[in-house]
This record gives C-alpha cells, sequence and structure tokens, in this order.
C-alpha cells in the first residue's frame, strides 16, 4: 500500500470531519432519521465508513502499533461485528431515537468501534477473511431484510410498519446487488499470467 | 487451431488429509449404504422396523450420502487442483472438522432427537412435527447441515483465493480469453476450468442456503415470522441441487487428470470443452425447477425454464467428457486395470443416470413418473455408477503399488459384480417408477414388493463388492501418500 502524502492525508481528514459534522448536524439528522431506510441503510453505514476511512488515512506503523495492541485481526473483525450488529436491532434504533445519550453513543462507537476496527484488521486480512467477512454481511443484511418482511408485527416503536417494509426490501436488494457485485469483481482484473499448465511439474 | 502435447508431470502422493477425506467418506459411504439396504428390507417386508425408524434412516441416508459425495469429491479436485494452484491444507482439514461437527449434530438430531424431516428439510415440515419431534431437534439438524455448509463456504473462498492468485480472475480460469477469442492452446487445464465453475456455483447456493436455513431456524422459534412455503422450496431445492450436482463435477477431475497418464494423450481444454463448462455453470443454477414441474402454483415461466434447461443441461459436459475420454482410449493401446476401468464405468455410469432424468424432464412423462421410485432409480444411477465409481477409481490409482501391478482376481470379479449389481438395483428403482411405485413410502402395497425384494438383493451384491474395494484402499492407504508412477504405459506409447 502507497502511503499518502501528508498534506493530501490532511485535507481527506477534513472532508471527513466535515461529513461528521454535516451528519451530526440536527436537520440532517433528523431528515435522515425520518425513515428506517435513512436511518439503517444511509446514516449508521456512513458513519462506520468515516471511522474506516479515518484510519486508513493514519500512518501506516501507527496502524500496525495499534493492531499489535488490539491482539491482531481477529478480536478486532469479532469486536466491529457485535457492534455493528448491535445496530441492526430494531430497539438499538429506538433507543437512538429516544434518548439522546444513545445517540451520542451511536455516533462514537459506529465510527469508533466499527469502522477503526475493520480498516485495522482488513490490512491483515487475507481474500479468505475478507470473503468471509463479506459473505457474512451480505448474508446477514440479507437475512436480517427478510425478517423485517417477515415479521408479524411492527418491530420499532418510532417507524411504521410501511417503513419497516420499504428498509426490509432495500436490505434484500443491497444484499443481492453486493453479492453479484463481489462474484462480478472474481471475474476481472487482476495480472496477466505465464504458462497456464503446471506450476509445481518441472 | 492450437495443439496440445501432452506433458508428463510426476505422480504427487495424496496428502494425509485427501486421505483423511477418503476414509472418512469410504467409513460413512458403507454406513449409508447398509441404511440404505434396511430401507429395501423394509419395503420388501423382510424385516419391519416402522415407518418412523424407515424415515430416520432415510434422513440420515440422504444427507449422509451428499455430504460424502461431497467430501469426497472436494478431495479429488483438492488433490488434483494443488499441482496448479497454491491452496491451503489448514482450511482444508478445517472443513473436515467442521464437517464432522455437523455430522454429530445431524446424528444426535435423528437417532436422540428422533427428526425425520428428510434431507431436503422442507418447510414447514421441520417446526410441524406433530409431536414427533422437538423444535430443538429439527434445530440440530439444520444447524447441523449448516455448519457443514460454513465449511464447504471456507473451502471455497480458499480456492477462489488460489485460482485468482494464480491466473488473475475467473474468466481466465474458466478460459474465456480463448473461448471467446483466439485459442492459443494456452486455457487453464480441465482440472482448474471444473474447479473454478464448482466454486462458482457452490458458493451461490450454500449462500442461498445458509440463507432458507437461517430463516427456517428463526422461524421454528418464532413462528411469527412468516416464509413463503414457495419461496422456501425453491430455495432449498436451487441450493440442494447445485449442492449435490457439483460432487459430480468435482470427481470427474479424477478422469480428466487420471485416463491421460495411461495413454499418454492430453486432455485438451479446447473450444468445445471451455464452452460446455462455462454453459453449465449457468444452467446448473437454473436446472432444479424440473423438480418442481408439477407444483402448478410455481410461476410458470420457472417451469418452462427447467423444462428448456434440464433438457439442455444434460448434453454439454457429459458429452464432451465422453466424447473426450474415448478420443484418449481410442487405439492408444491402453492397459486396463481397476482404476482406468473404474473411471471409465462411471463416465458410462453418468451418461446412464443422465438419461431417465432428461426423460423424467419431459411435462407429459413427469405426469406419470413425479414422485415415484423413477427419482432415486436416475439419481443412484448417476451417483452410485458415475460420482462414487469415480471415487473409488481414484482410490484404486492412489493405492496401486507400481505401474506394473496386475489386479487381483478377486478385485476383477468385484468390479463385475459391482456393476451387474449396481445396474441391478437402480432398474429396480426404476422399473416400479415406471409401475408408479411412489418413493419415500416406507410400506408397499403387495404388488410393489417383489422388485423392492429384487432391490434388496442387488442392494447386498452392491455393498459387498464396495466392501471389496474399501478394504482394498485401507490396505493399501500407507502407499497412497507416497510419489511414484502409477499408471502402466499404454502400448502404443511404448511401440
Ligand atoms: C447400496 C447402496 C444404496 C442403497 C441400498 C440405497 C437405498 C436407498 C433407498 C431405499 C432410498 C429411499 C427410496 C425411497 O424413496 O423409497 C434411498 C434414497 C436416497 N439415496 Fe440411496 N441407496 C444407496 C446408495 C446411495 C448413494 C451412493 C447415494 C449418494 C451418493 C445415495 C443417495 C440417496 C439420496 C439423496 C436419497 C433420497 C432420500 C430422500 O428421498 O430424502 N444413495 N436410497
Ligand atoms: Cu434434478
Amino acid at each position: 500500500m502507497t502511503a499518502i502524502a501528508p498534506d493530501r492525508a490532511r485535507i481527506r481528514f477534513c472532508a471527513l470531519g466535515a461529513l461528521y459534522l454535516l451528519l451530526a448536524a440536527p436537520p440532517v439528522r433528523s431528515w435522515l432519521e425520518a425513515t428506517m431506510s435513512g436511518h439503517m441503510l444511509v446514516q449508521i453505514p456512513l458513519l462506520a465508513a468515516i471511522g474506516f476511512a479515518a484510519c486508513r488515512l493514519l500512518v501506516a506503523h501507527h496502524q500496525e502499533r495499534l493492531l499489535a495492541i488490539a491482539g491482531g485481526p481477529i478480536p478486532l473483525v469479532v469486536v466491529a461485528l457485535f457492534a455493528s450488529s448491535w445496530w441492526m436491532l430494531p430497539r438499538a434504533l429506538d433507543d437512538a431515537l429516544a434518548h439522546p445519550l444513545v445517540e451520542v453513543a451511536k455516533f462514537v462507537s459506529l465510527p469508533a468501534l466499527v469502522g477503526v476496527p475493520l480498516a485495522l484488521a482488513w490490512r491483515r486480512l487475507g481474500i479468505i477473511g475478507r470473503g468471509f467477512v463479506w459473505t457474512n454481511f451480505i448474508s446477514m443484511l440479507a437475512v436480517l431484510g427478510w425478517l423485517y418482511l417477515a415479521a408479524p408485527q411492527r418491530l420499532c416503536n418510532s417507524y411504521l410498519v410501511d417503513q419497516q417494509e420499504s428498509a426490509g426490501w432495500l436490505m434484500v436488494k443491497l444484499a443481492l446487488l453486493l453479492f453479484a457485485a463481489w462474484l462480478g469483481h472474481l471475474f476481472v482484473g487482476g495480472p496477466p499470467v505465464g504458462n497456464p499448465r503446471a506450476v509445481h511439474g518441472p | 487451431m492450437a495443439t496440445y502435447t501432452y506433458e508428463h508431470t510426476p505422480d504427487h502422493g495424496a496428502k494425509a488429509g485427501v486421505l483423511a477425506y477418503l476414509a472418512t467418506s469410504a467409513a460413512v459411504l458403507l454406513l449409508m449404504m447398509v441404511f440404505g439396504l434396511l430401507m429395501r428390507l423394509e419395503q420388501a417386508q423382510w424385516i419391519s422396523i416402522g415407518a418412523d425408524r424407515f424415515y430416520e434412516l432415510m434422513t440420515l441416508h440422504g444427507a449422509g450420502m451428499v455430504g460424502i459425495a461431497a467430501i469426497a469429491g472436494a478431495s479429488v479436485m483438492w488433490h488434483f487442483l494443488r499441482q496448479y494452484v497454491d491452496l491451503s491444507s489448514r482450511i482444508f482439514i478445517a472443513n473436515l472438522v467442521l464437517f464432522l461437527a455437523g455430522v454429530v449434530m445431524i446424528l444426535g438430531s435423528v437417532l436422540i432427537g428422533h427428526f425425520h424431516g428428510a434431507w431436503t428439510f422442507l418447510f414447514p415440515l421441520p417446526g410441524k412435527s406433530m409431536g414427533m419431534w422437538s423444535p430443538g431437534a429439527a434445530a440440530l439438524f439444520m444447524g447441523g447441515l449448516l455448519v457443514i455448509g460454513v465449511g464447504f463456504l471456507l473451502l471455497h473462498l480458499d480456492i477462489a483465493r488460489a485460482i485468482v492468485a494464480r491466473y488473475g480472475n475467473f474468466a481466465r480460469a474458466l478460459g474465456w480469453p480463448q473461448l471467446f477469442g483466439h485459442d492459443d492452446g494456452k486455457a487453464p487445464p480441465p482440472t482448474v476450468v471444473a474447479s473454478a465453475m464448482v466454486t462458482i456455483v457452490n458458493v451461490i447456493g450454500l449462500v442461498v442456503g445458509a440463507s432458507i436455513l437461517t430463516m427456517m431456524l428463526v422461524n421454528l422459534y418464532v413462528p411469527g415470522f412468516d416464509i413463503d412455503p414457495l419461496l422456501a422450496k425453491g430455495m432449498i431445492y436451487f441450493f440442494g441441487h447445485i449442492f449435490i450436482n457439483a460432487t459430480i463435477y468435482m470427481a470427474v477431475i479424477a478422469v480428466y487428470e487420471i485416463l491421460p497418464r495411461y495413454t499418454q494423450r492430453p486432455w485438451k481444454s479446447n473450444k468445445v470443452f471451455l464452452a460446455s463448462w462455462t454453459a453449465s455453470t449457468l444452467m446448473v443454477m437454473f436446472i432444479f425447477p424440473h423438480h418442481l414441474l408439477m407444483d402448478f402454483a410455481f410461476p410458470k415461466w420457472m417451469l418452462v425454464m427447467g423444462h428448456v434447461i434440464g433438457y439442455l443441461n444434460t448434453v454439454p459436459i457429459l458429452v464432451v467428457t465422453g466424447y473426450g475420454a474415448l478420443m484418449i482410449v481410442y487405439r492408444s493401446g491402453i492397459r486396463w486395470d481397476m482404476a482406468s476401468k473404474l473411471l471409465f464405468l462411471s463416465l458410462f455410469g453418468w451418461a446412464a443416470g443422465a438419461m431417465p432424468a432428461f426423460i423424467d424432464g419431459t411435462i407429459t412423462v413427469n405426469y406419470v413418473m413425479h414422485n415415484t421410485l423413477w427419482v432415486p432409480g436416475h439419481f443412484h444411477t448417476y451417483l452410485l455408477l458415475g460420482m462414487v465409481t469415480m471415487v473409488f477409481g481414484f482410490m484404486y490409482y492412489l493405492g496401486k503399488p507400481d505401474h506394473e501391478a496386475d489386479d487381483r482376481l478377486l478385485d476383477r470379479i468385484a468390479f463385475w459384480l459391482f456393476t451387474s449389481s449396481v445396474l441391478g438395483f437402480t432398474l429396480s428403482f426404476l422399473y416400479s417408477g415406471k409401475e408408479s411405485v411412489a418413493r419415500r413410502y416406507a410400506a408397499h402395497l403387495p404388488e410393489w414388493v417383489p422388485y423392492d425384494r429384487i432391490g434388496a438383493v442387488f442392494a447386498m451384491l452392491v455393498i459387498a463388492s464396495s466392501l471389496l474395494f474399501i478394504v482394498r484402499f485401507f490396505s493399501r492407504i500407507g502407499l497412497a501418500r507416497h510419489d511414484y508412477q502409477r499408471a502402466p504405459v499404454a502400448r502404443a506409447a511404448t511401440a
């Protein structure tokens, strides 16, 4: 991975900070949180993505040091998994809307406990680990979306059933799209190869 | 036209992991065959274990056989693919460990929890047992399948990683530059093409399977989360059909790799070969509705698709592989031994097993044959005489003492016994199907019983001959690890 020039990094960092503040600004916040889809599928992922991108801007050896402190990529992935699962639960959304303190926790934990750990771990995960994170995420998205569609009653106090349904459909569609994209990316790119017949041969 | 020459590659012995896979498969195969025999004996009214036991055995037999077919196929694929790409031994072993964990869960669910909703776990049966088994037993069964699925997903992700590392991407691994452009003769070898295809379809199938399993697990405990049964059936068949079909696409790699060593002729990945594998990559995913032709509630386009693709997909790989094998063998002076004979036989078995499916995929026939023993007749032919025979051929190959070694008389007799008894066994299924004997019935009408008895006798002979193959494999398992030439040199090549 090539290091980014320090001044470029600073500009990007500021841009991320601005985006974060924008998301936190009351009008944008209430606009996104007005619908379940906006809340779950725009605001929450963006918060995690900001953490991810910000962490990638750190100097490489700082990232390495953090990774070492955390004890390697696996614990980090586990933390990210739990933190992100938590914010997928309907009642977590309700709480965030009802209690300002939970809302703050959301704004802090998504970048810090989902984005950053994933970014740190990502460098060390091979294609297997990344594939595992992706397939796990995609199937979770699909199943959760489906659960929202199949749910017998309203799961959130703050959102109506039609909200729940449209969020469910969006999640299922998004999962299908992501899966297709992941498969598709296996078919393109990669360096050209030499003699494709034997490798271990004579 | 590209030219192909045979490049001699040294013959590698099997890694311990491959042998562990094969040993597991062989042991489970025998046990499941005995369970199959018990089912047949029950239908033949020679024993009486009762309907509940029958369906427990049927559930174990289905799940166990499909599982070990995948394990055995994966071992063939992994063994040969390793010549071309760098595979991870740890993941390979992890898959076996997860598989065994899943098997323990399934055994517990069936033997202790008395789950008997069949390996197809069709919704809503697992959750609606009318008191025959608890939700816990059903959950254990589906959880076991889920664990096994996760193992295979890992294995395929590793294969995908290795293929991408070596060939850049899957388009190249499937030989698309040569298929759609100029064939420069540098398409990847058949083993890589087949492994790429299996990896793509299985990853898709497993993700769909895992989704429906998870949903059904949720539904088991919170029935309020409703599942559309039609959607569930579609997803289960999508997953199950891909998974079982993939086993033979993995095992056939043994044919691609071993037969050329006998005749010193290359197996060409030419345009026709590449086209057939690419076509089947797509078709194998859309073929499953041919099992649903009588489900009027399914959308019509799906049934039409199943009908058409069911016809089309019978052809490519099978014909191309059969023709390829004939070309390799024809006037080659091949010296037949157990391995080469079994591998050659397996192609015949595959073809013979595909024919009944082709016939039954016709809607007018399906009116009569649907859910009769015709269907087990079809898949036992291609699985026993095709898939399992490929694996037996691979086992004999690995255990061959040296390239000049002659087969024992007993093995030669077992070969013919196996061939004829499998045919007898499967024909008794097919004939019963033609007589409209329903499948999955524990108790049969008196007029069906004669066929069941014939089938049961043949099943015993199948087990006897398989037992000999397997004992031979275990007695030679020490040899299987070493690197030495196993294939006898064809007479034409020495002349
Ligand atoms: C000696 C060998 C075998 C015997 C005696 C045997 C016997 C049977 C019997 C009696 C059934 C139930 C048929 C019915 O619906 O009434 C069955 C089903 C089945 N068998 Fe076998 N079988 C043998 C080998 C195999 C092999 C090698 C495979 C796969 C690799 C296999 C896979 C299956 C499957 C998937 C089913 C369907 C179960 C279901 O309907 O849920 N069998 N077998
Ligand atoms: Cu089929």
